[in-house]
């Protein structure tokens, strides 16, 4: 996914990349509670495969994976802050 | 004598500046339809981002008088229209307000403090500008915008769509349509996120310059939902002068910074009372601390409404101030704020999304 923000600048990210960052509480754990990213070692194609990519307001990206996991609310700060 | 090429006229009418876009109004593609005739008559048509422009008057008699001088021109005439431009290039068609072109929502924080009542006459004075407009009353509890436009009417339901109720010009949609009477709708809150979401897809809104979105107060579901299903233009912030109001003001400020939605500025309502007996102005809940708020969070301060009985008069029955009372205190104020709310939105149709791409 490459991403051309406002001040013209650019971004790339892999699938494996943003699969492995996703923001969401059953991947991020909370409540103390450690998620699932933090107890797997590896993803299987399907889950690091980008299936769509939806704007959410204008402050950020939801990201659905070929898994059908798609939680995730990736604001675009975090984006930006990601490479 | 000889007469002006185009080139000429475009060059000395590229020296017209729009003070909000900060560029000169031929590099903004605002002339069109230029033409210089044999005898000398140079006509064209000036197009503004929005009929509410508040540099309108301006820009006419600027562009009269600098063809005016060139030499060979024997009569200049200028057409002042306006075209809304979207306010974002959506990555892809979306379902939800497809045909609307700017959404400007109206919050507060703080209830009380007049969002409805704004929120009604800055959609009655963007529609008397000339342009197309609709108000979405996104209070589900306590909707307001039936009582203020006077109209207690069920929607008409069509091909699964509802229809948007129209009055005063405007198309309306509220709650209070949906579910009228006295009985209260008595929701957690996801169901109003719902039956936000259901305001913005299931209505049939068409082709819309503008939707007013008058939202509840509080920082939650309501504004949280709004901002994550469409890209906002900006919104508006209402508040009393009082310290009180304003402090609340800009945490509701803040909420929507941190959900990226630009805001437009901070509005002061009930800002001054004059007393229709001693004709003395009294200041009831302050004044001034809207812009002292606009000030210290650097946003716009779009200006202040009197308390006035007329006001809330026509809002008791159902018609906006703007239109019942043209000139009047409040009407006039109501009028400017919606001027500089329609600016500071075509500033915003100038701004460009992050630009996605999937390989």
């Amino acid at each position: 996914m490459e991403v051309t923000w406002e001040d013209g600048a650019r971004s790339t990210y892999s699938g494996e990349q943003l699969r492995w960052a996703c923001p969401c509480a059953e991947c991020r754990g909370e409540a103390g509670i450690p998620g699932r990213l933090a107890r797997v070692k590896t993803l299987n194609d399907a889950e690091v495969r980008i299936r769509d990519v939806t704007l959410v307001g204008q402050y950020a990206l939801q990201i659905a994976f070929e898994s059908g996991h798609a939680t995730g609310i990736y604001t675009f700060s975090l984006l930006r802050h990601l490479v | 004598m000889t007469t002006p090429s185009s080139q000429q006229v475009l060059e000395v009418l590229g020296r017209i500046k729009d003070p909000d876009l900060g560029r000169d109004v031929v590099s903004l593609g605002m002339i069109k339809d230029l033409d210089v005739s044999p005898q000398g008559k140079v006509s064209f048509t000036f197009e503004l981002t929005t009929p509410a422009c508040p540099v309108r008057d301006r820009f006419k008699s600027q562009a009269e008088d600098a063809v005016g001088e060139l030499p060979g021109v024997t009569a200049v005439e200028v057409r002042m229209t306006a075209n809304v431009r979207p306010a974002f290039l959506r990555p892809k068609p979306s379902e939800i307000l497809p045909g609307v072109k700017q959404t400007i929502a109206v919050a507060s924080g703080k209830g009380g403090v007049g969002k409805s009542t704004v929120a009604v006459n800055l959609a009655a004075a963007l529609r008397k500008s000339g342009a197309s407009v609709g108000l979405l009353d996104a209070d589900i509890y306590g909707p307001s915008i039936p009582a203020m436009t006077g109209s207690h009417v069920v929607p008409q339901q069509v091909n699964g769509h509802l229809l948007p109720i129209e009055a005063h010009g405007m198309k309306l949609m509220s709650f209070g349509h949906i579910n009228p009477g006295d009985q209260p709708t008595i929701y957690r809150g996801p169901m109003v996120g719902k039956a936000i979401e259901a305001m913005m897809v299931q209505v049939d809104w068409g082709v819309l310059d503008y939707l007013v979105i008058d939202l509840p107060p509080g920082t939650g579901d309501a504004s949280l939902t709004l901002a994550q299903a469409v890209p906002l233009t900006g919104v508006a912030i209402v508040c009393t002068p009082q310290d009180v109001a304003t402090d609340i003001a800009v945490k509701a400020l803040q909420m929507f910074r941190k959900l990226n939605v630009t805001p437009l500025g901070l509005i002061e309502n009930m800002s001054w009372y004059v007393c229709p007996d001693c004709g003395h102005r009294h200041e009831i809940f302050s004044h001034g601390g809207a812009e002292a708020a606009a000030k210290r969070l650097g946003v716009p301060f779009l200006g202040a409404i009197p308390l006035e009985e007329g006001i809330r008069q026509d809002a008791d029955t159902g018609t906006p101030v703007v239109i019942s009372r043209p000139e009047s205190a409040g009407a006039k104020a109501f009028v400017a704020i919606a001027s500089q709310v329609a600016a500071r939105t075509s500033i915003q149709s100038f701004r460009q999304l992050p630009v996605i791409n999937v390989h």
